[in-house]
């Protein structure tokens, strides 16, 4: 069964009088459990696909289908309760909360969900997580006495706290040094191996080579889709 | 998201830029200050008029002699005898007028026909001067005034002419400090007379007070003090039942009336003065409060201003918020309620300045009173004040598409 369904996607935008297609008409489907890593250079549409895929951001025309759900028409509420439940986010900027400790940003999407869960059972859960990525010990220091590779540690726990079937991240190693960024892979290619759709956009080739299957982006098109 | 959470999340906002959310606050400070105070010296100015006009006596009415076109352009008030325009173009109250009026008035009314001179009082070598009050037995019921010592006059001093007088308070204090001036002789203008009681002390009331005053009977001194009692000055009506004042007053009236031809005399209500200073009064307060509401105006645009500097500077919080699933509820909801709290915490600060301001500082200058309901009104507005200019911050922040929000740098 495909999870992501992507059927002639285009976003355009107008800046002034002159129209930009960022992505002129996408296409394909991401199956559950896939590996994927979506590639191009900067400026090929792939940081705007992402944002359509984790619902951050409405396409222009097309359809997106979701577990077998069409969210292109759906309104913003709705949009919220699917960033919440079904997709879990990894940015290249952590994007963590500064003022507040790791296991407190690890609990906050539950702070938004509209599922009732005992509040000691999210702590529970989110001390579970953060043990299993090794942060055990530093559960209640704040991003800035962290370094980036344990931050985005905790970004990956905040990602997988609603237990979402689909993580995307977008350049998660970016910003990391290599033991750092290899640390970031290996999490990824776990989560892969425990059942997790992945779906990972990167510039990096060598990243890329560790996915099942790679899609190309250039110039708002699909220029490739293989499996490695 | 739960509400203890966004109370948390908002508190930890405010205590994380301390001086910024202390200098909004100060607009709020300021302007609940400003309004408590205001209303204090508005109700404390009320109150003690009111409480002046009340212990004259409520329900009581002043008759006097000459009419008047314009009972607040009559000064005098229901104390002072004063010049009338009437009095020499030869109208007068007399006993005669008295006797007619209360064999003809429906309603029960108890009158006490009084007239004053400034006197000289004399004990040994001690002097004062004060006022002279002839009164009968009623003019005690009827202007509230109660013996502390020894008794009132009676209708057997009036009929006998009998040379007992009542001292006030301050009579008593100046000329007999360290003895009850009770039996004691008293020199009033050079001549003697007995003191038989003394009063209890009033404080201030409209026009002239008893403390300093002596009460004589209503039919002494016609030689040594000049008075003619066939002419009654000033003459207080009390209506047993003080809501009957304005039928009773029309009834008197239409009696007198009758009975001079003309209107030459004036009546005076006091309750009718009383509901007029309080109706101003009101006014006055309302007044003041509405000019610190300005203030408070002020305040919560200083709110609105810090609110939206804030939900700029935290443009990529809101995104990374909405990412996780926050709705535009969410974070609507979050930024009301940190500019509701800077601005309750302001009111509740406010309050706590105007009570102490008006306590220690302004009480020095004027009566105030701190009421509970401009304490409610300040409560109320500032809560309003939070929401009504956090609003518009809180739903730019809530609108923001998460996808923009992240971008932000």
């Amino acid at each position: 069964m495909n999870l992501i369904e992507f059927s002639d996607i285009r976003k355009t935008y107008t800046i002034g009088s002159v129209t930009i297609d960022a992505l002129a008409g996408v296409s394909f489907d991401i199956g559950e459990h896939e590996f994927v890593a979506i590639m191009g250079p900067s400026g090929s549409g792939k940081s705007t696909l992402m944002h359509i895929l984790g619902c951050l951001d409405t396409p222009t025309s097309g359809a997106y289908r979701l577990e077998d759900h069409d969210v292109s028409e759906l309104r913003s509420n709705d949009l919220a309760r699917i960033r919440n439940r079904d997709i879990g986010f990894v940015f290249q900027a952590y994007n963590l909360l500064p003022q507040l400790t790791a296991l407190e940003n690890v609990l906050l999407p539950c702070t938004y969900s509209t599922h009732v869960i005992s509040g000691r059972d999210e702590r529970a859960r989110a001390h579970e997580l953060l043990e299993r990525i090794g942060l055990k010990d530093r559960m209640n220091n704040r991003p800035v006495e962290m370094s980036g590779g344990e931050q985005q540690r905790v970004a990956i726990a905040r990602a997988l706290m609603m237990n979402p079937p689909v993580i995307l991240a977008d350049e998660p190693t970016g910003n990391l040094n290599s033991k750092g960024a290899r640390e970031i892979i290996d999490i990824m290619k776990e989560l892969h191996a425990d059942g997790k759709t992945i779906v990972y956009v990167t510039h990096d080739d060598t990243i890329g080579a560790e996915a099942e299957r790679v899609i190309r982006i250039q110039d708002g098109c699909v220029v490739a889709d293989e499996r490695n | 998201m739960d509400l203890r959470d966004s109370f948390r999340n908002a508190t930890r906002a405010i205590f994380a830029a301390k001086m910024r959310s202390f200098l909004t606050m100060l607009g709020i400070i300021i302007g609940i200050a400003a309004v408590v105070m205001l209303m204090a010296v508005g109700s404390g100015t009320k109150q003690s008029i009111l409480s002046r006009m009340q212990s004259s006596g409520s329900g009581n009415l002043y008759l006097t002699a000459g009419a008047r076109s314009n009972v607040l352009m009559g000064g005098g008030g229901p104390g002072g005898p004063g010049e009338r325009s009437g009095a020499s173009s030869g109208a007068k109250i007399t006993a005669e007028d008295l006797t007619y009026i209360e064999a003809r008035i429906t309603y029960p009314i108890v009158v006490s026909p009084t007239n004053q001179t400034n006197i000289t009082i004399k004990n040994g070598d001690t002097t004062m001067s004060g006022t002279g009050i002839f009164a009968t037995p009623t003019y005690f019921e009827v202007e509230n005034v109660t013996i502390a010592d020894g008794r009132m006059i009676s209708t057997s001093d009036i009929d006998n002419r009998t040379r007992n007088v009542v001292i006030g308070a301050t009579v008593q204090t100046t000329l007999f400090p360290n003895e009850s001036a009770v039996g004691q002789p008293i020199r009033i203008n050079g001549a003697s007379y007995k003191v038989v009681g003394v009063a209890v002390a009033k404080g201030e009331t409209v026009g002239s007070s008893v403390d300093t005053a002596i009460v004589l009977p209503f039919s002494v001194g016609e030689k040594s003090f000049g008075v003619v009692h066939k002419v009654i000055q000033r003459t207080t009506i009390k209506c047993v039942d003080p809501t009957q004042s304005s039928a009773v007053t029309t009834e008197i009236t239409d009696i007198l009336t009758r009975k001079h031809k003309k209107v030459d005399f004036s009546i005076q209500d006091v309750a009718a003065m009383t509901e007029l200073v309080t109706s101003a009064m009101t006014i006055l307060t309302t007044l003041l409060a509405a000019i610190g509401g300005l203030s408070l105006l002020v305040g919560g645009i200083g709110i609105m201003n810090i609110m939206l500097v804030s939900v700029t500077e935290r443009t990529r919080e809101i995104g990374i918020r909405k990412a996780l699933g926050a709705r535009e509820r969410d974070i609507l909801v979050q930024f009301l309620i940190e500019s509701s709290l800077l601005s309750i915490a302001g009111g509740v600060l406010g309050i706590v300045v105007s009570v102490l301001g008006s306590d220690f500082i302004v009480s020095r200058f004027t009566t105030t009173v701190v009421t509970g309901s401009s304490i409610l009104l300040a409560v109320g507005f500032s809560i309003a004040v939070g929401v009504f200019f956090g609003v518009y911050p809180a739903r730019t922040a809530a609108r923001m598409k998460p996808v923009d929000a992240l971008r932000y740098e």
